[in-house]
């Protein structure tokens, strides 16, 4: 389940990035929109390819439904930590994305 | 016509929202506690002991229990312990006159020594678990009701997705300390962002009790003999009809052995026996829940109680029923491990903040009207009372619960009962000191009080066991260990939660002026 | 929404007819739904019946749902009466089929 949070967290921050009122609140400038594009669709990417390694442990059933759980309460973690910590936000992204490798070889 | 659609919605989401509201969010709290209901169990019945797991044992000791305390009951059922219920639990339903429902008696018994467990009679987590969704009321009332605010949530979901206009633009929006706005974003953060969870809760409470709400296909399509339906759907509930001819009950071991082969290894869950000592006596081996996602309610294998012989092995689901078994344990949550079984715990306890939120929020609108003249109509004051009570009121009655069983003494007969009686004394209490101390002085007595009793948890487990937190934590009984834990971390942050209130009220009167102005700035 | 002045009577009357044809109508409509799918579905007769009772609180919503949308309350009932007796067709003619 940890690596699954880690990438719908970074996930999540991509998509976040992606829109121009946190952008521009986060990074302190308007995305392009090449930018743009690339946030979303690495954004999507991530949270798509988390639920590799939800289902690779626990089996279809159980890790889909870890998937959904661990999608809906690292949106909620990223949301609210915006308002309070951003930079911390931000880098929780970066730490998650790093430490994936990690994950992946520990879980899997 | 799009605006006037979409203000409908909002008009309805908001009406129902408030109808039910206090009804929801006590059923969304309370369910959301459900799910440790083992473990908070374990907190108030500290007496029983967590043995080894060894199953097979386990099983020979209930059915000599039973063989000795209920020969002539009519159904016997065993439920093994596991990790999360370290009790061995045996019920029995006496036998009566057919068409009537016999008593049922429940036990939780030594799994080494075989003797009935002398834990202070609680009904622990159980009571939650039941309380929402029978909400104590007598059968089958307090379904129908709960499966009725089941569908006005169903519907307050849904009008809210369609109110909410900018629900993808907004997704990531939350903006503290704006008033009335920080609310709403609130609200539509954990009711965006946990959809899937409240979706699937709402319409899975619809399809566990559609047999009772919806009979009319049922009727329709078998006419008189609906219970061919039950045993087709539950298979249970088929079983072979006493003979009164008397035959020992063979020993439950090797059935239990027979079963786990049939399934690769499968955990049992709990076994039915029924008529036992009758030559037609009949022993129904369920699975554990846990063992996947998707209950089975005909995953069971059956034996001639008397011979021993296997009767039948319960078949795979077709389609509707596996959707349906999907609804029926993505609910229950039996088979989340301890990290998922906390999730699901957050998702509630989202889910219940969704529904607080709308409450605070409807109310805190309309109030804004009456802040100059500081005199708010009959309407509102009650809503006001109403929201105090529904919310903290609960806290404090589930405070109170927890208090009534360490207080009571352990050998006093009816301390289940008092125990139930003091939530709902303390709930009742919390109604008439709401509607006394109305507005923000009301809620910051009342989160106090919550705050108070909870957080104290700890320290009252340990003045009265001796299982406080230093002895659960060396020993790693989690289950005793983060109940103290959770109550003391709820403690916190309702004391939070009442400090904040207290910053924000106006301290002298002449400021309440001054505070209407603020509060309509905030409006904008 | 909270005036000085109370609401007309003409206006709490049409909400509270909105209110039971969303309440009363709509469990209607959901009820024979699921009564249509049971007998109408070709499945087995325990599927069917599971089917349709798991699919009527869909009917049940969009029922709610358009009673507090359309424009009269005299639409909503219409609304709800209209599919009401589309379904009992269905089902009386699924009932006389399987008797014969």
């Amino acid at each position: 389940m940890l690596l699954a949070l880690l990438l719908c967290y970074a996930g999540f921050t991509a998509l976040c990035l992606s829109t121009d009122r946190h952008h521009g609140e986060l990074l302190r400038s308007k995305p392009s929109p090449q930018r743009r594009l690339g946030w979303r669709a690495s954004g999507w990417l991530l949270l798509l390819g988390s639920i590799w390694p939800a289902v690779a442990v626990a089996g279809w059933s159980q890790g889909l439904v870890e998937w959904c759980a661990v999608l809906m309460l690292s949106a909620l973690l990223l949301v609210l930590l915006l308002p309070y910590l951003p930079r911390l936000a931000l880098s929780l992204a970066g730490a998650g994305l790093l430490a994936s490798p990690v994950a992946a070889f520990v879980t899997l | 016509m799009k605006e006037g659609f979409r203000q409908a919605m909002a008009w309805l989401h908001t009406w129902v929202g408030l109808i039910f509201g206090w009804l929801l969010f006590a059923i969304f709290l309370t369910g959301t506690l459900a799910y440790f209901k083992d473990e908070i169990t374990h907190w108030m019945q500290p007496e029983v002991q967590a043995h080894p797991l060894d199953e097979a044992r386990s099983l020979a000791v209930a059915q000599a229990y039973l063989q000795q305390h209920a020969p002539d009951a009519a159904r016997w059922f065993i439920t093994l312990p596991n990790s999360r219920d370290p009790g061995l639990s045996v019920m029995w339903q006496d036998k009566l006159d057919p068409g009537k429902r016999g008593n049922f008696v429940q036990k939780v018994v030594d799994p080494v020594s075989g003797e009935a467990v002398l834990a202070r009679d609680s009904k622990g987590g159980e009571f939650f678990y039941r309380f929402h969704f029978q909400l104590q009321m007598p059968h089958p009332w307090g379904r129908w009701l709960s499966t009725l605010a089941a569908m006005v949530m169903f519907v307050a979901l849904i009008t809210g997705i369609i109110t909410h206009k900018k629900i993808f633009k907004d997704f990531f929006t939350f903006r503290p300390r704006k008033g009335q706005r920080s609310w709403l974003d609130g609200h539509n953060a954990v009711g965006v962002l946990v959809l899937p969870f409240h979706l699937m809760i709402t319409y899975s409470s619809l399809v566990i009790f559609m047999s009772m709400v919806m009979p009319a296909p049922i009727m329709a399509s078998y006419g008189a003999d609906t219970r061919a339906f039950f045993s087709e759907m539950f298979p249970a509930t088929d079983n072979a009809p006493a003979l009164g001819q008397p035959a020992p009950l063979q020993s439950l071991v090797p059935m239990y052995t027979q079963a786990r082969a049939q399934w690769a290894g499968g955990q049992v869950g709990r076994l039915a026996v029924n008529n036992p000592g009758d030559v037609n006596a009949s022993v129904n081996i369920f699975r554990a829940g846990s063992d996947r996602v998707a209950q089975d309610f005909g995953s069971m294998v059956s034996f001639n109680g008397a011979t021993g012989e296997l009767l039948r092995v319960g078949g795979g689901q077709s389609l509707p029923a596996l959707i349906g078994g999907t609804f029926y344990g993505l609910h229950m949550g039996h088979f989340a491990t301890p990290v998922l079984r906390w999730l699901y715990f957050i998702c509630g306890l989202a889910g219940t903040a969704m529904i607080g939120t709308g409450l605070v929020m409807w109310l805190g609108k309309r109030q804004l009207k009456h802040a100059r003249t500081g005199v708010m109509p009959y309407e509102l004051r009650l809503v006001e009372t109403l929201n105090i009570a529904s919310m903290s009121g609960l806290l404090i009655a589930i405070g109170a619960f927890f208090w009534a069983n360490r207080l009571l003494p352990a050998s006093f007969a009816e301390r289940s009962d008092w125990e139930v009686q003091a939530f709902f004394i303390a709930w009742g209490l919390s109604l008439l000191h709401a509607a006394l101390r109305r507005g923000r002085r009301g809620w910051i007595e009342q989160l106090s009080c919550a705050a108070l009793l909870l957080g104290a948890v700890p320290l009252l487990n340990a003045i009265t066991t001796e299982q406080h937190l230093g002895v659960s934590l060396a020993r790693g009984d989690w289950a005793m260990a983060g109940f103290d834990l959770t109550c003391l971390g709820s403690g916190v942050f309702l004391a939070w939660a009442a400090w904040k209130m207290r910053c924000r009220m106006a301290p002298q009167p002449t400021a309440e002026r001054a505070l209407g102005l603020n509060l309509t700035r905030e409006a904008r | 929404m909270k005036s000085k002045t109370t609401l007309p009577v003409s206006y709490r009357l049409a909400v509270t007819s909105r209110a039971l044809a969303a309440v009363f109508g709509g469990y209607l409509i959901a009820s024979l739904a699921a009564v249509c799918m049971a007998l109408w579905l070709p499945t087995s007769r325990a599927d069917a019946v599971v089917t349709g009772m798991m699919s009527s609180f869909v009917f049940y919503l969009l029922a709610v749902l358009w009673c507090f949308a359309c424009r009269t309350a005299w639409r909503a009932w219409f609304g709800v009466m209209l599919p009401t007796a589309a379904f009992a067709t269905l089902a009386g003619v699924g009932l006389w089929m399987a008797r014969t």
